[in-house]
């Protein structure tokens, strides 16, 4: 009993992170209808960045995270007004190649700048943890789950009441209007990409610090964000945090139950599933 | 496909023996992608052992000296691509004789297309049992048999006081983790051990948190992984931060390697895993003096340490020159044949390829203590102290 109760925290935790991951991909998707291929790549330069910042500045990983968001936020931005508004009105098929393309070229500078060497973001407290009844929660996922929470419901009421927000998801509702009513979609589109990125770049910090980071984590990345996306929805950002945890929680039983070698057919199992059963994600409007 | 087996007849048709002035090798390794950080050792350890041996003189194949050199690919970490790319070294690029890259996996398939055109492939990447299992003749290799790499482990966990109870045996479903395993599970069983746990997890595996709850509520004593670097660095992290204890673990990959133990920092103390190269000043060779010295120049041309994986590369090198030197030519089958009978001591051990092809050493068991690599355990006796057991996580 005990084992599971800690298999399930373990799941929720791992959930939260990939709510987090998966956030920055959800909002570009639904926003701009770019299936961003480089959205782990982003990931994996949050993540360096957080440990540049870390090992070179000395300044705790915790306290970087914002300094990662800010330049992954210009990063994202540029990106967007640089190349991808160069083909945002064309068909899909060339976004996918597009953003194919920029997560080779960040893997291949990343290793030309940092060599294929696996770094962990590691402070002394990194590996601290505290006991609550039978089960043992790790500080640091603790906190990497508040963040991912707390910036996934900011970013929800962002959405529901800036106006901001609101141009942003009229946008995504209706081009046509949003533009008669006076929302720049150029300015629009770079700044969601923006914020995407940054998320991205905050995810990337957190999992250097509970994982290992290198050129080439990106990938797998990706396509987990994406099954979260599937299954949770993009119309709402709590339908990601919903499929992040489900995600994280399936993966954890089926690696206590099945067998830690069959995680990956579950979790793509289920992404079938959903797809099969409700096309427009948990959380999302049945058609 | 098509095309594929043209190359193939063309690979067959041009694979005679070549009467160049130089003896050219081909290799393809992992110099981008997820494996390029071990991949990078291959490539190193053969230009550096080509560039000292041509210094010396190069190559004595009969009565003219030659010089060699080498045509490295980089195969992306992709197995496709290896193949394909060994195809191209043989029928485009005309390589007199193949090396290796990095991991059993791609040796398991890159070693066919050197079996097929009957050109010698000597290797120091691939350690598992099956790639030596198929029959081939063609294949030799430097790294020590799989199945045995938990042997001095096991060993030493049956001199331990007090002995360990229980055990867990975890290993990643790829061809060389299958191996040990598979090797692992046979000597603990005749060794008496309680296997409580023996689970496969897939491979690349970033999330250990399961297993590792699992190892706690069964009070493992001693946890034997068999993985690669990335799934060691995870699980050590995620067991101190799970607060999982046992009183020593042990890792196949990665405790060697300085970048492995630099991620980690001082998490990495504790950590016992095994190496079938330490460079000592007692391992004497004909090209570098000895193992320490070749270690000192390596650092110096490359700027990191080498660990076993360089050493294997190099002496895959040598082998080759001696076996040239001794069939007095570069046909490949002379050369084969010669392969199979080398017998002298270099910078990595003693060379003696054994009959399916493979060397046999024995495993050393280290342990990383103060940032360091520690022998503990030569397969006989003790020759270090080992931290047994552990500290907590936090005095480590």
């Amino acid at each position: 009993m005990d084992l599971l109760l800690q298999i399930l925290v373990n799941g929720i935790l791992l959930g939260g992170l990939y709510a987090l991951m998966a956030l920055g991909l959800a909002l570009v998707w639904g926003v701009l209808n770019i299936v961003n291929l480089a959205h782990g790549a982003l990931i994996m330069v949050g993540g360096y960045a957080t440990w540049m910042l870390f090992t070179r500045a000395g300044i705790d990983p915790f306290a970087a995270l914002p300094i990662t968001a800010v330049a992954l936020f210009a990063l994202g931005y540029a990106i967007q007004r640089g190349i991808l508004n160069l083909v945002i009105r064309a068909p899909m098929f060339n976004t996918l190649l597009i953003t194919f393309g920029l997560e080779v070229v960040l893997a291949y500078l990343a290793q030309f700048w940092f060599s294929a060497d696996f770094r962990a973001i590691n402070p002394r407290y990194a590996g601290n943890n505290f006991a609550l009844g039978p089960v043992t929660l790790p500080t640091v996922q603790v906190a990497a789950f508040a963040i991912a929470i707390g910036l996934t419901v900011a970013m929800w009421l962002f959405l529901l009441h800036t106006r901001i927000g609101r141009g942003i998801r009229a946008s995504a509702q209706n081009l046509v209007a949003a533009r008669l009513y006076g929302v720049s979609p150029k300015r629009i589109y770079a700044l969601t990409f923006g914020l995407g990125a940054a998320l991205a770049g905050v995810a990337g910090g957190l999992y250097g610090l509970v994982s290992q980071i290198n050129p080439y984590i990106g990938g797998p990345l990706t396509a987990k964000s994406f099954v979260i996306a599937i299954i949770g929805g993009l119309d709402n950002p709590l339908g990601v945090i919903v499929g992040g945890l489900a995600l994280g929680v399936i993966e954890s039983l089926t690696a206590l139950y099945v067998g830690p070698t069959y995680r990956d057919v579950a979790s793509f199992g289920i992404l079938v599933l959903v797809l099969i059963v409700r096309p427009a994600g948990l959380l999302g409007r049945t058609a | 496909m098509y095309r594929a087996s043209l190359l193939l007849a063309a690979g067959l048709l041009a694979a005679g023996p070549a009467a160049a002035q130089t003896v050219t090798f081909g290799a393809s390794t992992q110099l981008t992608g997820p494996v390029a950080n071990t991949g990078r050792y291959y490539k190193d350890a053969y230009q550096f052992a080509i560039d000292r041996i041509n210094a010396e003189g190069g190559v004595k194949v009969g009565a003219k000296q030659e010089k060699l050199a080498v045509r490295i690919l980089d195969n992306q970490s992709d197995v496709n691509l290896s193949v394909r790319q060994y195809v191209q070294l043989l029928s485009q690029d005309k390589v007199d004789f193949l090396l290796g890259g990095f991991a059993s996996n791609f040796i398991l398939a890159d070693s066919s297309i050197a079996e097929k055109n009957q050109v010698p492939m000597v290797q120091g990447g691939g350690a598992s049992d099956q790639i030596y299992s198929r029959g081939y003749k063609y294949i030799f290799g430097t790294l020590a048999p799989a199945s045995d790499y938990f042997g001095s482990t096991i060993e030493a966990m049956r001199k331990l006081d007090p002995k360990p109870q229980k055990v867990a045996l975890l290993y990643a479903d790829d061809s060389f983790d299958v191996s040990v395993a598979k090797g692992t599970r046979d000597l603990l069983k005749k060794a008496g051990f309680d296997v409580v746990i023996d689970e496969r997890y897939s491979s690349n595996a970033s999330d250990f948190s399961s297993l590792l709850s699992r190892i706690k509520s069964a009070s493992v004593d001693a946890v034997l992984m068999a993985c690669h670097e990335t799934e060691g660095l995870n699980f050590i992290r995620q067991a101190k931060s799970l607060d999982v204890e046992p009183k020593m673990y042990s890792l196949t990959v990665g405790v060697p390697s300085a970048d492995f133990r630099q991620a980690l920092g001082e998490d990495a103390n504790g950590a016992s895993g095994m190496t079938a190269w330490l460079p000592s000043p007692q391992l004497k060779d004909p090209w570098f003096g000895d193992a320490q010295k070749f270690a000192q120049d390596w650092k110096k041309r490359f700027g990191y340490e080498p660990d076993y994986h360089a050493a294997a590369g190099v002496a895959a090198v040598e082998a080759y020159v001696k076996a040239i030197e001794a069939a007095g030519s570069t046909d490949h089958a002379k050369v084969r044949d010669a392969l199979a009978k080398v017998d002298f001591d270099s910078l990595y051990g003693h060379i003696k390829f054994g009959p399916t092809g493979q060397i046999d050493l024995p495993q050393t068991m280290v342990q990383i203590q103060h940032d360091a690599v520690v022998p503990i355990f030569s397969g006989e006796r003790f020759v270090g102290k080992m931290q047994y057991p552990l500290l907590a996580w936090d005095k480590r």
